[in-house]
């Protein structure tokens, strides 16, 4: 089992993990020869929302080599925040880090130490004085068996009601942080025609912020296989809903530090589907799909 | 969930109260400043509305908001009243975020404090002080906190909001927007039945025949504000005892300088479990703008209860307060209103009115 790359955009990588690490403190990547895979699917999630994102390897990495037994795919267990911190020490954006030496390479490999398998990521900077300096942390890992990674399985959904895209993450980010204690749930709803409310509804207080002019996706552009179904026959007006947990939602805007576009896609009454690209939509880097399991309270 | 933001209106009864603003913020900090219980009272009028809260049966907080052209108020009945949960109402007025916390406390520039000069500067940094225009600078000397980042974005466009109640049983309708582009957002805030508040009238009468009001001010008194704002936020929080010392200003002749030194004109004393506190005011008009006294005065209060009003002081620009014969204390606070240009309506301020410890008055 063999693996190498030097990150090349170590500021994304290091924002996809701060997204997922809000969500998750341990998840699982899924290296293969062209796409990487990052998995949260904890039961035990606020709400069961999950994240299955794929990111092209050519969009983080460069010099790429990989090679296993299970048809070239390492899959691993890892501390998201081990690797937050990790990359925030090698990332050169200075809100980030607090380094005192500017980033030249970043080197990430699979090794081991002391029976132990780590990631190994090794940098070698330069200080302020010109000073060549090499830092080098290892990552804890657990290799996940084939046998293991075959159980992982993606949630299955039916054929989604309604795909629009959302607002900027950082302009919903405010609203939802004050409908949070405000209620528990927190009902988004959407039509074919341009419209997307998020509504909360509690004893004292109802909430209604509605958006126009949002723009609909065609189904085939957010990935789903039979584009034709009965698109004709609904009615752009009629609104799909889904209720959904609002902290679960919020950690999901969390992604606004990584996102470009993000498609929701209802189900009504079943689940939410967020597609967060990460770079432009037509020349993604990667996505990080959210699944937002709808709650069956009222409604 | 229904969307019947448009429904109130369409309903056959004439709504009780109808009222816009252009900016949130304003409204916002008026609020801000009496929630400190979550239950508050609102009683229409015709000339604007009267939100009260009370505390312990001891402390009366009441921010009068009054219709001015930027507002309009309707009322058909005089006097409609209900309760609301204030901090959902101030949630709900900022869900965009738009109506911050950095309420302004500048009024209209004049007395210029150069010793607190240094102080903003620090301040300036963090908060948007980038924004600041010339105007926003000049009033924002003497000023300590957040003042000029609320000035300085006065020109960004604020965040509009309707207000609709349709009567008894109905509840608060408020439609929020940004800007046309944007989106938009619907409130309905359940009103409750209101109950009858704590009744502290404040006896002006007994000022005048046996008048006892150390500090009575009435004008430029945006230095005062945070004189006082800055005295007791120096108080420690574990302090349970507040005692305001009033004395007579001395006569104004030669001696004047080592009298005011043997008694001072207002000293505050705090006490509490780890010591006590003494602040002198000295007689300069610069802080005291008016003062007034005709006998010495001594009542205490709990810190608790003044420690209250803070948020309202901060983001006031004057300060008044009195004591009557009984201890009866008296703060208002005039708050920053969106322009100064109308003449015909007040400005908005807000009072509070707390009870005296019956320890003291033996």
């Amino acid at each position: 089992m063999r693996f190498r790359a030097s990150i090349e955009n170590v500021n994304t990588f290091f924002r996809i993990i701060q997204a997922i690490e809000k969500l998750q403190k341990k998840c699982i990547i899924k290296f293969s020869e062209d796409v990487m895979c990052i998995i949260c699917n904890s039961e035990a999630n606020e709400g069961g929302i999950q994240v299955w994102s794929q990111i092209k390897v050519d969009s983080l990495f460069t010099s790429y080599r990989i090679q296993s037994n299970a048809a070239n795919v390492i899959t691993m267990a890892l501390s998201s925040e081990a690797l937050l911190a990790t990359l925030r020490s090698a990332s050169s954006s200075s809100s980030a880090s607090a380094s005192s030496y500017e980033t030249e390479e970043i080197v990430m490999k699979l090794a081991k130490k002391n029976d132990q398998a780590v990631l190994s990521f090794e940098i070698s900077g330069m200080t302020r004085q010109g000073r060549k300096v090499r830092v080098a942390h290892d990552v804890k890992i657990d290799v996940m068996k084939p046998a293991d990674v075959a159980n992982l399985k993606e949630p299955m959904c039916p054929e989604p009601d309604v795909h629009i895209i959302l607002p900027p993450l950082q302009k919903l980010r405010p609203i939802v942080e004050r409908l949070r204690p405000m209620s528990d749930f927190l009902a988004v709803r959407a039509n074919n025609s341009g419209r997307l409310q998020l509504s909360i509804r509690t004893d004292s207080v109802t909430v209604d912020t509605e958006w126009k002019n949002c723009k609909n996706t065609s189904r085939a552009a957010a990935g789903s296989q039979d584009p034709d179904a009965d698109a004709e026959q609904r009615d752009p007006e009629a609104l799909f809903s889904v209720l959904v947990s609002t902290r679960s939602f919020f950690k999901f805007l969390n992604s606004h530090v990584v996102s470009t576009t993000t498609i929701a896609c209802i189900c009504q009454n079943h689940c939410m589907i967020l597609y967060v690209y990460v770079g432009d939509l037509a020349d993604a880097g990667g996505v990080l799909t959210f699944y937002i399991p709808g709650q069956l309270i009222d409604e | 969930m229904s969307q019947n933001g448009d429904d109130a209106e369409d309903a056959p009864l004439p709504p009780v109260l109808k009222a816009s603003v252009h900016d949130v913020r304003y409204f916002a900090a008026l609020l801000r400043g009496v929630n400190f219980v979550n239950r508050g009272t609102v009683t229409i009028t015709k000339t604007g509305f009267v939100v009260m809260a009370e505390e312990a049966r001891t402390l009366l907080g009441t921010a009068y908001i009054f219709a001015d052209d930027s507002q309009n108020s309707d009322p058909d009945e005089d006097n409609a009243a209900f309760e609301i949960p204030l901090n959902t109402l101030i949630e709900c007025l900022n869900i965009f975020g738009t109506a911050g916390y950095s309420a302004s406390a500048s009024g209209a520039g004049g007395t210029t404090g150069k010793y607190k000069k240094w102080k903003r500067a620090g301040e300036d940094s963090d908060q948007e002080g980038d924004e600041d225009d010339a105007r926003g600078r000049r009033q924002s000397n003497g000023t300590a906190r957040g003042i000029d980042s609320y000035f300085g974005s006065a020109a960004e466009k604020g965040t509009g909001m309707r207000m609709t109640y349709a009567g008894s049983g109905y509840p608060l309708t408020l439609l929020i927007a940004e800007d046309a582009a944007g989106p938009t957002t619907t409130c309905e805030i359940t009103t409750y039945e209101a109950e009858p508040h704590l009744q502290l009238p404040f006896e002006p009468d007994r000022m005048q025949g046996k008048p006892v009001s150390p500090v009575k001010s009435t004008h430029q008194l945006r230095t005062q504000s945070s004189w006082l704002r800055d005295a007791l936020s120096e108080l420690d929080p574990s302090c349970d005892k507040l005692t305001f010392i009033g004395n007579p200003p001395p006569a104004t002749n030669g001696k004047q300088r080592r009298l005011a030194d043997a008694t001072p004109m207002l000293r505050i004393q705090a006490a509490g479990t780890f010591g006590s506190t003494e602040m002198d005011y000295p007689n300069d008009r610069d802080v005291l703008e008016t003062f007034e006294c005709t006998r010495p005065v001594s009542f205490s209060y709990r810190f608790g209860h003044i420690s209250r009003t803070l948020r309202a002081m901060q983001s006031s620009t004057k300060t008044s307060l009195r004591i009557d014969d009984g201890g009866l204390m008296s703060l208002q606070f005039l708050m920053p209103s969106p322009r100064a240009k109308t003449e015909v309506a007040a400005d908005a301020f807000i009072e509070f009115r707390c009870l005296a410890l019956d320890d003291e008055l033996g």
